[in-house]
């Protein structure tokens, strides 16, 4: 299945960023010109996650012995043997990675199909919770948010796989989406505002997130010290 | 056929350095699993306990040394240490979340100079590794590589330019590491620098540094200090190596011509059954 991991905006040209999805290790990073990879994040050669790694124009270099890998993940490039022409077989296992609405979409199988979400919105950010997605969802109900007049937000799910919800405020006319991924036991939330958020709009749900943050593991950590009373 | 932890067993291992353990002083660690308290009598001496059973200690190149073994294999030798004129440099520990092995390993390997130590030990473009010679010492049962050479920015804490360094490498034993390379003010002679690991558990290690330079200038703080910081760049890749043991299949991790230390120290430590923090079959 297709999963959000990450905003678009925290990939800039010459990065490389991990994301971890189940059991999967992934590491993703955007070449010079703008090409987009999604890679098992393990170095062939010495096993060293390819995320630590460098971009060089067109390739991914790893970090430990500088070996140059180019968009199909192939091993074009061995320093230590400038002239030698690395065997095909030295290859490292790629993702399916599309990037839509301004968040990046992965699959470890098949290939990547990204939800359709409004073509409006502009990136808020991306905040990790140390908690299960439900007590994520549970505490935007309670957290409040500056300029919409103390109004409860009303949430409205969108999608359940991938996990997706919308925020709309009162009178109906600016909304928030929220992408949520959950791995072990952490949920990442990737936000999103349609265009009717002014700068000062984008600051205020930025701090709500972190209210929402709080309120939810809080709650879990309260959870978890009365079931240890029960005990 | 003995189990790796049952062959492990049977070395000695750094577990503090001459000194580093206060008159009265006791301290806990870990070695191959298994709980142990050290303490220090009145006169500084070292003494292991593992539960109630004491186990035999020794001191050698400024570390104190157990096994759990009463009667453990003997410690390798290195004769420099018996070279009145070079300094002796314990450089403390590092705590790294690998297999001992692994640690080993890197210390062996040259090609990461340029892109782990950087403007240090190597920096590109002078990135390529020439062939040279590894064999298996069979009289003392040791991987040893030779003539190998790489160019270096500041070799040392007594280097001035860039030089090419030559350098020598020896494996006594499977969690031990020495090395010899040329010695920048001294160019007849050769600095040793060992790595002595102490096997908390099969996927973490405590490392113990110790030189035997000919530096007369550097302080023993400005020695110490420069050998860490290597090691803490080490310790970047060594905790980002999956899996953390040791694959000894090589289907599982691709090698190259640069890797022939490498290459050799995984089957020596095959052959001798030597797994304790190795991964001995493809998953």
């Amino acid at each position: 299945m297709t999963e959000p991991i990450g905003l678009s905006i925290n990939l800039p040209v010459n990065r490389v960023m991990r994301a971890l999805m189940h059991e999967h290790d992934v590491a993703i990073w955007r070449s010079a010109s703008g090409r987009l990879s999604a890679w098992n994040n393990r170095c062939p050669h010495r096993g060293m996650r390819l995320s630590h790694g460098f971009v060089r124009g067109e390739a991914l270099a790893c970090l430990y012995h500088g070996w140059h890998y180019d968009a199909e993940g192939k091993c074009r490039y061995i320093p230590a043997h400038p002239e030698l022409t690395p065997p095909d077989t030295i290859e490292v296992k790629s993702y399916s990675i599309e990037e839509s609405s301004g968040i990046l979409w992965l699959t470890t199988s098949g290939k990547a199909e990204p939800l359709a979400l409004p073509d409006n919105l502009q990136p808020v950010r991306s905040i990790t919770f140390d908690c299960h997605a439900d007590a994520v969802v549970k505490s935007m109900s309670v957290s409040t948010l500056a300029g919409t007049d103390g109004d409860p937000l009303r949430i409205v799910p969108i999608s359940q796989k991938p996990h997706a919800l919308s925020l709309e405020t009162a009178n109906g006319e600016a909304s928030v989406f929220i992408l949520l991924q959950q791995c072990a036991g952490q949920t990442a939330a990737h936000i999103l505002a349609d265009n009717n958020w002014s700068a000062d709009g984008l600051v205020e749900i930025s701090r709500w997130s972190e209210e929402t943050r709080r309120i939810a593991e809080k709650a879990v950590g309260e959870l978890a010290a009365a079931e240890q009373g029960v005990e | 056929m003995m189990s790796g932890l049952e062959r492990a067993k049977q070395d000695w291992y750094p577990v503090e350095m001459v000194g580093g353990l206060a008159s009265g002083e006791t301290r806990d660690t870990r070695l191959l699993g298994i709980d142990i308290t050290l303490s220090a009598d009145d006169d500084g001496k070292v003494s292991v306990t593992a539960g109630d059973t004491p186990w035999p200690t020794m001191v050698a190149y400024d570390h104190i040394w157990t096994s759990p073994s009463s009667d453990p294999r003997p410690l390798f030798e290195i004769p420099e240490a018996e070279e009145k004129d070079r300094r002796f440099v314990p450089c403390g520990v590092v705590r790294v979340k690998c297999s001992p092995l692994r640690a080993v390993e890197n210390f062996l390997d040259i090609a990461h100079f340029p892109f782990v130590h950087t403007d240090i030990l190597g920096a590109e473009p002078h990135t390529e590794v020439e062939p040279y010679d590894v064999n298996i010492d069979e009289s003392k049962d040791e991987v040893i590589a030779t003539k190998v050479k790489f160019f270096q920015p500041q070799a040392a804490k007594s280097a001035g330019d860039g030089i090419i360094t030559d350098y020598v490498y020896r494996v006594p034993a499977p969690m031990v590491s020495i090395l010899y390379k040329t010695c920048p003010p001294k160019p007849d002679a050769q600095d040793v620098i060992a790595l002595f690991v102490q096997p908390l558990d099969e996927e973490t290690c405590d490392v113990w540094p110790w030189m035997a330079l000919y530096d007369y200038e550097s302080t023993m703080a400005d020695m110490i200090h420069f050998q860490q910081m290597i090691f803490l760049q080490d310790r970047s890749i060594l905790e980002n190596q999956m899996p953390r043991r040791l694959p000894l299949d090589p289907r599982k991790e691709i090698p190259t011509r640069a890797d022939m230390t490498s290459i050799a120290y995984r089957r020596w430590l095959k052959r001798n059954g030597a797994v304790y923090g190795a991964l001995t079959e493809v998953r």
